[in-house]
C-alpha cells in the first residue's frame, strides 16, 4: 500500500468508524468534523508509528495535517529533508 | 445609554468606521462595512417575516459572516440561535423544532446538513444557499447581502428585555435546554467586562470558543462596545495547538479568552517558547477548573500577562471572577473570586436557608447577567429559580446554580464541585470533584475524570480515567496506591483507566458521560 491508500484505510476505519464513503485526499478532515481535537493527536501518533518517524510538535499544524494530500506533502519533506 | 446589542455595532461604526471590527481567515471587515453588511441582512430577514422575538437559526463554520449573522439577526428584531456546526444533525433539528425556527442562516458547504434539516423540520426560509439546491424552501444567496445598497436599514424597535439570543446546552436528562438571554442580561456582562478588563480600541481580542458557546459573547459584545478588534479564530485552527499559538503571535492578540484545556493543550504542545506572545496582556479562562499546577507554569511561561478565572454557567454568563495576581505557591485550586458588579450571591443548604458565612453550601445568583429563563420548559424554570419573598408582596429571584462553594475569609469564593457531582457509593457519600483533585496531585498526572458505573445492586462504583504526563508511564496499581494515600477507602477509584486522551464536548470540557458510557459498553462486552 502506498502512503495514500494508508492514510485513508486508517483514517476511515479508525478515525470515521468506517462510515463515509469515498476519501478524496484533498477533503478537509475537520472541515467535515472527521477529526476533532482526540483525532488530531491519534492521527499524529499513527503517522509516527507507521511510518517511523517523529513529528515534532512545532510541525503539528493545520497545514500539514488538514488532509490525506497534506500529510502526504508533509511526509516526502520530511524524508527527503 | 445602551439598550441593546447592535446598538454597541452602531455607536462602534459611528466612533471607528475604518477600524477593524472583526478578522477571521487573514480577512477583515471594519465597523462600518459590519455595519452595513448587518444592516443588509437585518432587511432581509425582516423581508421574510422575522419579527420582534423570532428565533432565526445560525449554522456555519467560524468567518466573518458569523458576525454579520448576529448582528443582522438581532438588527431585524429577532433572537439567534446558534447551531453547532459539528453536531449530529438530528440533535440540531431538535433544537429547530424545539424554539420553531423558520429561517435559518448559513453558508453553501453546510448544503447537505441543510438539505437533512429541511426536510425534518418545518423551515421556510434558507439564507446563504443558492436557489438552485432545490431544497423546496425559499433559498437566498450571501450575495444579496454583500450587494445591497448602503442606505438600507431595518426598522427596528428592540428594548433590553426582548430576546437576544438563545443557547442551547445538554440537559441533565440528555434532552438539550434553550438557555434565553435578553440584550440586557447579554449587556450587563459585556459592559462590566469591557470595564473590568480595560478593554480599549487598541485591544485584538481572540475569539477561540464556537459560537454555541457563552464565552463567545465576552469576544464579540465586550470587544465592540470598546471599538477593538474580534479576532475569529477558526475551529480547524483550535485543533492544532502550534497552529493557535502561530495565530495569536501574528495576530498580535492582545486578550485571550478560552477554555483552560486549550491553553493547556498550547502549552503542551503549542511550541510556546518559540513564540512571541509578548502583546498579550490578559489570558482569562473560564468553564472548567484550571488545575493549579498547569496554571502556575503557563504564568510562568507567560510572564508579562495577567490571569483571570472567570466563573458562571451559561445561564448567568459570567458571576465571579478571581484576577490571579501572583503565581500560585501550592496546588490549592484557585477559587472563583468575587462577585461582579450588580450581582447577589446566596449559599444555602438543601432546605434553601441560607448558611453561616464559610460554610459550604449551593450557590444561587441574582442580578443583571441572569437569563430569561429555559426555551417552553416551565418545569426547569420552575425548579431552577428560587423565589425569596421580600416585604410579603413581591420576590426576588435567584437563579440556582447547583454548584457548592464556601465564602472564604478573604472575601472570595472557592468552587467545591457540582452538587449532583454528590454521590452514594455502596453507602457513602462522595464527591467526585474531590476524588479527581487526589489523582491530579499525583506528579505524573496530566488529567484525571471521575464518574460512576451502576454496580447492578442499585448504588455506584467510582471510576477513573487519567492521562499521564508526556514520557511518563503509569500503571492502574500505581494510580490506586496514590489514591489510598488522599482518600477514604470508599472513595478510592474501583477502575482506573490510564488513556491517550479523553472524549470531549464541542466546547472542549471533558465528557464524563461519554467516558461512563465507554466504560459500560466495554465491561458488559467483558
Amino acid at each position: 500500500m502506498n502512503t495514500v491508500e494508508i492514510l485513508k484505510q486508517y483514517i476511515k476505519e479508525e478515525l470515521m468508524n468506517g462510515a463515509g464513503g469515498d476519501l478524496d485526499v484533498n477533503e478537509n478532515l475537520l472541515a467535515s468534523g472527521i477529526i476533532d481535537s482526540l483525532g488530531v493527536l491519534r492521527l499524529v501518533s499513527f503517522v509516527e508509528e507507521r511510518f517511523n518517524i517523529e513529528v515534532p510538535d512545532e510541525d503539528v499544524t493545520l497545514d500539514n495535517f488538514q488532509s490525506i494530500q497534506a500529510i502526504t506533502d508533509y511526509l516526502t519533506q520530511l524524508q527527503s529533508a | 445609554m445602551r439598550i441593546s446589542l447592535p446598538q454597541v455595532l452602531d455607536q462602534a461604526a459611528e466612533r471607528y468606521p475604518d477600524k477593524e471590527a472583526v478578522r477571521c481567515n487573514g480577512k477583515a471587515l471594519t465597523y462600518a462595512e459590519l455595519q452595513r453588511r448587518a444592516d443588509a441582512l437585518a432587511c432581509l430577514l425582516q423581508q421574510q417575516g422575522v419579527r420582534r422575538g423570532d428565533r432565526v437559526g445560525m449554522f456555519m463554520n467560524k468567518d466573518l459572516e458569523s458576525a454579520v449573522t448576529v448582528y443582522g439577526i438581532m438588527k431585524a428584531g429577532g433572537a439567534y440561535v446558534p447551531l453547532d456546526p459539528f453536531a449530529p444533525v438530528s440533535r440540531l433539528n431538535f433544537v429547530i423544532q424545539d424554539c420553531g425556527i423558520k429561517v435559518l442562516v448559513t453558508k453553501p458547504n453546510k448544503l447537505p446538513q441543510v438539505k437533512e434539516m429541511v426536510a425534518e423540520t418545518n423551515l421556510t426560509t434558507v439564507i446563504g444557499i443558492e436557489p438552485q439546491a432545490n431544497l423546496g424552501v425559499q433559498c437566498i444567496t450571501w450575495d444579496s447581502v454583500v450587494n445591497a445598497p448602503p442606505t438600507a436599514r431595518p426598522n427596528i424597535h428592540v428594548i433590553e428585555q426582548d430576546l437576544a439570543y438563545i443557547l442551547y446546552t445538554s440537559g441533565s436528562t440528555g434532552t438539550p435546554k434553550g438557555i434565553m438571554h435578553t440584550h440586557r442580561s447579554a449587556l450587563s456582562f459585556a459592559e462590566w467586562a469591557a470595564d473590568e478588563y480595560g478593554l480599549t480600541s487598541e485591544d485584538r481580542v481572540s475569539n477561540h470558543a464556537p459560537f454555541h458557546f457563552d464565552l463567545s459573547t465576552f469576544d464579540m459584545y465586550a470587544t465592540a462596545i470598546a471599538g477593538g478588534t474580534t479576532v475569529i479564530i477558526p475551529e480547524f485552527v483550535t485543533k492544532f495547538p502550534a497552529s493557535l499559538s502561530k495565530l495569536l503571535q501574528d495576530e498580535r492578540i492582545t486578550v485571550s479568552y478560552s477554555v483552560p484545556f486549550a491553553l493547556i493543550q498550547m502549552m503542551e504542545r503549542g511550541v510556546l517558547e518559540s513564540r512571541d506572545l509578548s502583546a498579550l496582556r490578559w489570558v482569562l479562562f473560564a468553564g472548567e477548573v484550571f488545575p493549579t499546577k498547569h496554571l502556575r507554569r503557563l504564568m510562568q511561561m507567560l510572564p508579562h500577562a495577567r490571569f483571570s478565572n472567570l466563573y458562571g454557567p451559561t445561564e448567568t454568563n459570567v458571576c465571579t471572577f478571581y484576577h490571579v495576581n501572583e503565581i500560585p505557591q501550592t496546588d490549592e485550586p484557585i477559587p472563583i473570586g468575587i462577585p461582579c458588579a450588580n450581582e447577589e450571591m446566596l449559599v444555602v443548604d438543601a432546605d434553601d436557608n441560607p448558611v453561616p458565612p464559610g460554610e459550604v453550601g449551593e450557590l444561587l445568583v441574582r442580578g443583571g447577567t441572569v437569563m430569561r429563563g429555559y426555551w417552553g420548559r416551565p418545569d426547569l424554570n420552575e425548579k431552577g429559580f428560587y423565589r425569596r419573598q421580600v416585604f410579603g408582596f413581591y420576590e426576588d429571584v435567584f437563579y440556582r446554580t447547583g454548584d457548592l462553594v464556601q465564602l472564604l475569609p478573604d472575601g472570595n469564593y472557592k468552587y467545591l464541585g457540582r452538587k449532583d457531582r454528590q454521590v452514594k457509593t455502596r453507602g457513602y457519600r462522595v464527591e467526585l470533584d474531590e476524588v479527581e483533585v487526589a489523582l491530579l496531585s499525583h506528579e505524573g498526572v496530566q488529567e484525571a475524570a471521575v464518574y460512576t458505573v451502576p454496580d447492578g445492586e442499585g448504588s455506584n462504583l467510582i471510576e477513573a480515567a487519567v492521562i499521564p504526563k508526556e514520557g511518563v508511564e503509569l500503571t492502574p496499581a500505581m494510580l490506586a496506591r496514590h489514591a489510598n494515600t488522599k482518600l477514604p477507602h470508599y472513595a478510592v477509584p474501583v477502575t482506573i483507566h490510564v488513556m491517550r486522551d479523553f472524549p470531549r464536548t464541542s466546547t472542549g470540557k471533558i465528557n464524563r458521560r461519554e467516558l461512563q458510557a465507554l466504560s459500560m459498553k466495554n465491561g458488559a462486552s467483558v
